[in-house]
């Protein structure tokens, strides 16, 4: 890749976008225009919102002689601030005379529940008739009880509730029952207090304990405004990096598709990685850009905003967010800013036309949104599991920085770093695959209809699947799995227990699989490498598969231990694994549990995902993405994330076997002789060697947890190593598309090759 | 300079089943020869063009251009050729001058030799009165005068044109003929593809004629007049395009 040619693309491309009016105003004049027109349609908002009181209805107002009177003036003391006790309005309606003289409610209870529905009132407050009499009734109750007059055994009179009616389907109503609900309340606790001090007890003895709060941050006025900040800020940069890479990306892929100058540039000598770097480079550019005026322009207006509520107490703890914070965030800003840029790149060169690009703006919205809202949860915070997570890692490092925690928390920006720069580079690989691919550039709108597709799978089957059919038979597997689950309970007896496995692995594993297989390939015993062990080599590869299993399984189980640290185990999951271990110890006998947890998925899983699922990502040309990407659908497969960790691990090696031998049958060795000693260490001594033979093999870590000696999991990696590499001088069939692309990589001539 | 053998290119059609839009293509070009492709729309010319250019990738054959793969060392391929094609349109919103400029420098030409073969081509192409125009204004002449400047800037030498006289008047397109013909005089190996008869007779050395992504028949003009005993070149090719549309339009092929 020349750097001159990135440059050139990177100048060109940049010029074009910034000839182009419509890219100027939504990348820069719209942030500009876009919060000052946010503010004052606030305050319009506002405004409109403060003509409309809520209307509270007190019926039977009481004024009870020598306590403190519930009249509209305690009412309005108590609402609220100045400001927001003008949004209320009070209506009375006192007790009326009834027909035998009794006072009574001027209103039925349907009455007042309809008048709350209709919108009359927000709320209703509805006090008995009696209730004056009653409470005084209490009070006399209460001294004579206090002077030793009341007769023993007799129970205090009861004070009838005062009842507030408000709509909770209506928040307006909702919100006006809370608040009348806390003005009784406070009115009570005077009621309390008068009465107290009435039978001589001190007022506080109703409430002895008072409690202070002291928030450390008040007197660190840094943290204190970064906890709004903390949240907002990340939130408005990554939203906006998202939106403003992706108009640019659709311009400079699918417009320049549009406008026929695609093909200029692609007949150029410029190589797609050059061209997909300059592009990248102004994507990220406007990426970037966008952000950064969107914060300054918010931060801006929200500061005028905040000056003008400046008389509102919250508002006033509310400063500018400090500048340091705001360098640091801008800087972490960039390598998120090159994901979102690369992915829309990718995305954007599929796409056919810039309408069609406009498309999957949504879904990238949709799929980003909840990395970036689940670090804002306020319990979230940065460790070692979730800074693994890609973008979610770089918000919560953003909100310690803003909370001024990342002395505590720097140690985290390495794993941060690491997944960004990782996923940053397979976007961009995706991005260059998406350039050098002709069926995506040269796209065609094509009729598309269910019977000719279903024609045309069945007509042009090919030996092996394509990658859309492995893809197909993934999601198939996963989608029929997910709602199987919910049909299982959590098995009781180990009959159920082996049911369930047998479906699982049977029904949704290698059912999918083999129908594929069956009717959508010419060969299907080609395509789930189905030949048989026939020659020296073959045998050999049985037996090393074997040993290799046997061979990694410490450094398994270390990395299970390591897993687990990374991720802990819920206590609901550790629940169902510890019912499972019982389960299947009570198993009637060890080849019943073998079965069930070894030879079946041995066999099932393999036939899916090496078999059908690899064959089919194998034409994709690359041999070690087909086997990661069948890893990753092998991972997905088995529920519990420490479990996906470890089968898609698990998964890589198998796949590599596969491919090597050239066979299916090497991997389900491996796979039955792993799933073994899993059993027998894991369900049958529960990881525990010591009562065996073998216990020196063990070391014990806190909270008794037995992991094998390192030098131990050190010298059979070394020896698992050895068998690897025995797989690997294995010369391997390599599928068309492999041939071509180790070609293309060489540079050399096509007709060196057997095509 | 150029050496196709064989060169296949399938499509998937959800309708058809494989759509082949050429097979087994064999032809060689040599450098200071214009080679016509002639056929009519849909016959495989584009296609066979964009393949030898490395914009697609072949299903089956080979071709080199300068010794250097298509498919394997596209980069020197690229190097080695200037490409027009209908579909190889200029930017919008750059120049003319700004336009060749870019291209010369993608192709590694140091700025002195740039800058004087740029103001040469400009005068011999007649565009110094619009080198400063944006190429969304300009007229679909102007356009195809900027493609060929963009293509020819680094002096390659091969130039393939596909269909490089769509669109435009008599006045531009004999203008265009005549640097085509100049190009040949200075020893560039050219592939010219067109279904228009009277632009093979006066540019192309040889031609071959090409339908349903197959060619029917190849040799020079004069050789195929003699050989189908037909004087006028526009019949001859409609009497070879008849008698294949009596054939199958797809191939059935053996699934590999």
């Amino acid at each position: 890749m020349s750097l001159h040619n990135v440059k050139l693309i990177f100048g060109r491309e940049l010029r074009d976008q910034l000839r182009d009016r419509r890219t100027l105003f939504m990348i820069a004049v719209l942030p500009l225009l876009f919060y000052p027109l946010l503010g004052f349609t606030f305050f319009q908002i506002a405004q409109f919102l403060q003509d409309e009181p809520s209307k509270i209805l007190i019926v039977g107002c009481v004024d009870i002689p020598g306590l403190p009177a519930f009249n509209k003036e305690y009412v309005d003391q108590h609402l609220g601030e100045k400001k927001r006790r003008s949004r209320f309005e009070l209506d009375y309606q006192p007790l009326i005379s009834g027909p035998d003289q009794k006072l009574t409610s001027p209103y039925s209870k349907e009455q007042m529940q309809r008048m709350v529905k209709d919108g009359k009132y927000q709320a209703v407050l509805s006090f008995s008739p009696h209730f004056a009499e009653k409470v005084e009734e209490y009070r006399v109750a209460l001294r004579a009880r206090a002077s030793g007059t009341w007769p023993n055994g007799k129970p205090m009179p009861q004070i009838p509730e005062p009842e507030i009616i408000c709509d909770s389907h209506q928040e307006k109503s909702a919100v006006t029952g809370v608040r009348t609900g806390n003005v009784l309340e406070s009115w009570t606790e005077d009621v309390g207090r008068k009465t107290l001090a009435e039978t001589n007890v001190p007022a506080n003895a109703a409430k002895p304990i008072e409690i202070r709060h002291e928030f450390l941050g008040a007197a660190d006025e840094q943290r204190f405004d970064s906890s709004l900040w903390s949240k907002v800020l990340p939130f408005v940069l990554l939203i906006w990096a998202v939106t403003g890479a992706f108009y640019p990306a659709v311009d400079l892929c699918a417009g320049e598709k549009e406008r026929g100058t695609l093909e200029t540039l692609l007949s150029s000598p410029a190589h797609r990685s050059e061209i997909v770097f300059g592009k990248l480079l102004t994507v990220m550019l406007f990426s970037v850009v966008t952000a950064v005026l969107n914060l300054v322009s918010m931060g801006i207006t929200g500061s005028v905003v905040m000056k003008s509520l400046g008389d509102l107490p919250q508002a006033a703890n509310v400063g500018p967010p400090p500048l340091a914070s705001l360098g640091w965030l801008i800087l972490m800003l960039l390598p998120v800013s090159a994901l979102f840029s690369a992915i829309c790149l990718a995305l954007a060169a599929f796409a056919r036309s810039t309408k069609e690009g406009q498309y999957y703006l949504m879904p990238v919205i949709l799929v980003t949104m909840p990395l970036i809202l689940l670090p804002m949860a306020p319990s979230a915070e940065l460790n070692l599991g979730n800074s693994l997570v890609p973008v979610s890692g770089i918000v919560l490092l953003m909100r310690s920085m803003m909370e001024g925690t990342i002395g505590r928390l720097w140690p985290y920006a390495i794993p941060v770093s690491v997944v960004t720069f990782v996923c940053c580079w397979a976007a961009i690989r995706w991005a260059i695959d998406q350039f050098s691919s002709e069926s995506v550039l040269f796209r065609e709108g094509e009729r598309w209809d269910l019977t000719n597709w279903f024609a045309h799978l069945l007509r042009d089957r090919q030996p092996t699947p394509s990658v859309a059919m492995a893809v197909l038979c993934g999601a198939v597997i996963l989608v029929i799995r997910f709602f199987v689950g919910f049909m299982f309970t959590l098995p009781s007896t180990f009959n159920e227990f082996f049911q369930q496995s047998l479906i699982t692995q049977i029904a949704v594993v290698a059912t999918p699989a083999l129908i594929m297989a069956v009717m959508l390939t010419l060969s299907p015993a080609r395509t789930l490498l189905l030949s048989m062990p026939m020659n020296r080599r073959s045998f050999a590869s049985l037996l090393v598969a074997a040993a290799l299993a046997i061979a990694l399984h410490p450094a398994v189980m270390s990395m299970e231990v390591v897993i687990s640290w990374l991720y802990p185990v819920s206590a609901e999951v550790k629940m169902i694994g510890e019912r499972v271990v019982h389960v299947i110890n009570d198993a009637p006998n060890a080849f019943m549990a073998v079965l069930a947890i070894a030879i079946l998925p041995a066999f099932c899983e393999e036939l899916a995902f090496r078999g059908f699922i690899l064959s089919g990502f194998r034409h994709m040309g690359r041999k070690w993405r087909a086997i990661g990407l069948s890893a990753l659908l092998f991972g997905f497969s088995h529920g519990i994330l420490q479990q996906s960790i470890m089968a898609s691990l698990i998964g890589c090696v198998l796949g590599f076997i596969a491919i090597q031998a050239g066979s299916l049958w090497p991997g389900v060795v491996f796979h039955l002789v792993h799933n073994c000693l899993g059993y027998v260490v894991g369900f049958k001594y529960n990881g525990d060697l010591s009562t065996t033979q073998y216990g020196w093999l063990q070391i014990v870590l806190k909270d008794n947890v037995r992991v094998y000696h390192p030098a131990v999991v050190m010298i059979t990696l070394a020896t698992a190593v050895i068998f690897l590499l025995w797989f690997r001088q294995l010369s391997y069939r390599r599928t068309s598309e492999e041939s071509l692309q180790e070609a293309i990589e060489q540079e050399a001539p096509i007709h060196s090759l057997a095509r | 300079m150029i050496h196709v053998r064989n060169l296949t290119k399938h499509y998937a059609d959800l309708k058809r089943g494989r759509l082949v839009a050429i097979h087994e293509l064999s032809f060689d070009a040599a450098a200071g020869e214009i080679f016509g492709l002639l056929g009519p729309n849909g016959a495989g010319k584009t296609t066979a063009l964009r393949i030898i250019s490395t914009v697609l990738r072949p299903t089956g054959g080979t071709a080199t251009v300068n010794d250097f793969d298509v498919v394997t060392q596209p980069s020197q391929v690229r190097h080695q050729i200037g490409f027009v094609s209908a579909s190889t349109a200029v930017y919008d919103r750059m120049s003319a001058w700004e336009m060749v400029e870019y291209f010369g420098r993608l192709y590694g030409l140091p700025d002195s030799v740039l800058y004087s073969r740029m103001e040469a081509l400009f005068e011999r192409l007649q565009m110094n009165e619009f080198r400063d125009m944006l190429g969304g204004k300009m007229s679909t002449g102007m356009k195809q005068k900027v493609s060929i400047a963009r293509a020819i800037i680094h002096d390659p030498p091969v130039l393939i044109l596909d269909e490089a006289t769509t669109g435009l008047d008599v006045l531009v397109a004999r203008a265009l003929m005549n640097t085509v013909a100049e190009l040949r005089e200075q020893g560039k190996c050219i592939i010219y593809s067109t279904h228009i008869m009277r632009e093979a007779e006066r540019l192309c050395d040889r031609v071959a004629i090409m339908h349903h992504g197959r060619v029917l028949a190849t040799g020079t003009i004069d050789d195929l007049r003699q050989r189908y005993d037909e004087p006028d070149l526009e019949d001859l090719f409609f009497q070879l395009i008849s008698a294949d549309r009596k054939l199958p339009p797809t191939i059935p092929l053996p699934t590999t």
